[in-house]
């Protein structure tokens, strides 16, 4: 059974690997980074469409929380926007100082945002939405990315 | 379920964490500062009162109060709870510790009985008015996380060495000190260190460690029974520590198990982390992991040895181990704090995390601190060790104070120069 709860918190574990890999690569030589760095932005992105086009106003139908807790993530995701393009900045700049400052400060952001999502709003969104769960994993899955 | 925890409007203002992690390095320098005047005789003994408030003031003024200004943070990020009126409860809180735990060392120092009631009722209230309601909140919680049940256990255990605490002051007051005081502060101070400050670490971990450092999960082992079986431990641990001393032991050997396991866990952990990087926070875990090994089997060995190592044990599981994790801690939460507000209220041309706090100041900061309790352990054999290694400690702690100051700094003036570009007044805070 599609379980969206377990969807989106394996998308974050995904997403972790890889800027793992990519601070990895930075730390060697920052220029080589880059290549990991628009993996990383890339597969955020699809990350945060999934939750913004899908799954938050599938929520906010069933709930009616319009400017609850889906409000305050996409809040954050544009914090993480935001902070993701500076790490391009970075590399250009050959800087990285400045890199390790913004994923480092990126990293906490992103940890603190998803420990509120999957300990609360995957399960509620789990919960109130588990009869339509096969269809939105499907949609999630077949996601194009705008 | 309530979701409030999600917004940043019901959040804990960020004076809330901030009051608690300003004032901790002060009690550290006080705490310093009277080992520089104490005589090591005295130091020696646990019971001496020298020792108690020299103990008490790291113990509730450096991580006790740490330990709650993370607390007011993270019970809504790991666990989706909300401190009722919690801007209220955290300032009575810290001015009633503050207040208690002044009159704690006076009263103490000064055999001075009007005092030490008003520490017990200052420090009995103060830990109560925040460890209520924050229990109240966790047992709204849902869908409990392996996190959130260590939080819950070691606020119960909490509540309980705050009870053995106003107990034993009020003994005090009352220049009542009977057998069942020595019992009770056994009791008072092994759940402290292995069931307050202990399990909450563990419960913490389990969460913090993967996700922050990418490092491998915990085993479902450990997320479900570790701290079940640590408490067990400990209850059994007191009920043959009253009634069947010659096997507390035993017990003993169980506790020790299973930090002795989680120390090695963590060491193993950071080295399959996927993060390359190695800053003082990892230098501090590590440190940690070291010291909760060697505290732990020196608890045991002390048994065999009447009892004349628990001092070192003291410092060994209480510095080396606690107070490693919750400085290497606040290196993390403070700047992270000043910029998510900042950036939250639509500043955007504010420093990263990693530029707010010098490096080179907390290296320093830490090697001082690790060579104090070092030369504190030394000082057993060697006693002029005493005085360089609490002046290690003072400079360590102030340099802790200008450390956790400095990112604050950075909040303060960026509020009131109001960088050019910004985006204040789309702000979604005051």
């Amino acid at each position: 059974m599609s379980n969206i709860k377990e969807y989106l918190t394996n998308d974050h574990r995904r997403c972790d690997d890889v800027f793992a890999k990519m601070e990895d690569k930075a730390n060697n030589k920052l220029s080589d980074a880059k290549e990991l760095t628009l993996e990383f932005i890339a597969d955020m992105e699809r990350h945060f469409q999934r939750e913004e086009r899908i799954v938050f106003p599938e929520f906010e139908t069933k709930t009616g929380m319009i400017n609850g807790p889906t409000e305050m993530m996409r809040q954050e995701h544009s914090q993480m926007r935001n902070l993701m393009q500076q790490l391009l900045g970075a590399i250009e700049n050959d800087d990285k100082d400045k890199f390790f400052g913004l994923s480092e400060t990126l990293m906490i952001l992103l940890q603190q945002h998803n420990m509120k999502e999957e300990q609360m709003l995957y399960t509620m969104a789990q919960q109130h939405l588990s009869a339509e769960a096969q269809r939105i994993v499907e949609m999630m899955d077949s996601l194009v990315v705008e | 379920m309530d979701f409030n925890g999600l917004s940043i409007d019901q959040a804990p203002p960020i004076s809330g964490p901030l009051r608690f992690f300003i004032t901790a390095p002060l009690f550290g320098i006080m705490a310093g500062v009277m080992l520089l005047f104490s005589d090591l005789a005295s130091l020696m003994s646990r019971y001496s009162m020298d020792a108690i408030v020299i103990v008490h003031l790291i113990t509730i003024g450096l991580f006790g109060f740490i330990m709650l200004g993370a607390l007011t943070q993270m019970l809504s990020v790991l666990a989706g709870a909300n401190i009722p009126k919690v801007k209220l409860i955290s300032s009575l809180c810290h001015l009633f510790l503050l207040v208690g735990l002044v009159f704690m060392v006076f009263g103490l120092q000064e055999s001075n009985s009007i005092a030490l009631e008003f520490a017990s009722l200052f420090l009995g209230s103060g830990f109560l008015c925040l460890i209520l309601p924050m229990l109240y909140a966790i047992s709204r919680v849902q869908h409990f996380t392996a996190s959130v049940k260590g939080m819950r256990v070691s606020l119960l255990f909490a509540l309980m060495i705050v009870l053995m605490g106003v107990y034993l002051l009020y003994g005090y007051s009352q220049n009542n000190i009977t057998e069942l005081h020595a019992i009770v502060a056994n009791i008072h101070s092994v759940w402290a260190v292995f069931g307050f400050a202990g399990v909450l670490i563990i419960g913490v971990a389990f969460q913090v460690l993967p996700m922050f450092y990418v490092a491998p999960r915990f085993k479902q082992f450990c997320k479900k029974r570790v701290v079940l079986l640590i408490s067990t431990g400990l209850f059994i641990w007191m009920f043959l520590s009253l009634y069947a001393e010659e096997y507390a032991l035993y017990a003993k050997l169980w506790i020790v198990t299973f930090f002795w396991a989680f120390a090695t866990t963590v060491w193993i952990k950071f080295n399959k982390r996927k993060r390359p990087i190695s800053d003082v926070t990892v230098w501090y875990w590590r440190a940690a992991s070291i010291f909760l090994t060697l505290g732990s089997f020196l608890w045991i060995f002390d048994e065999f040895f009447k009892h004349q190592y628990i001092v070192m044990v003291g410092i060994l599981i209480g510095g080396g181990f606690i107070l490693s994790i919750m400085l290497g801690m606040l290196y993390k939460i403070v700047p992270f704090l000043v910029w998510f507000h900042l950036n939250a209220e639509g500043y955007m041309t504010i420093p990263t995390m990693n530029e707010m706090i010098n490096k080179n100041l907390s290296r320093a900061q830490f090697v001082l601190f690790i060579a104090a309790l070092i030369g504190f352990v030394f000082a057993f054999y060697m006693p002029m060790v005493l005085f360089p290694s609490a002046v290690a400690f003072i400079v360590s702690m102030m340099l802790l104070e200008y450390n956790v100051l400095a990112p604050v700094w950075i909040y303060i003036q960026t509020k009131k120069r109001k960088p050019d570009f910004d985006m204040s007044s789309f702000s979604m805070t005051n």
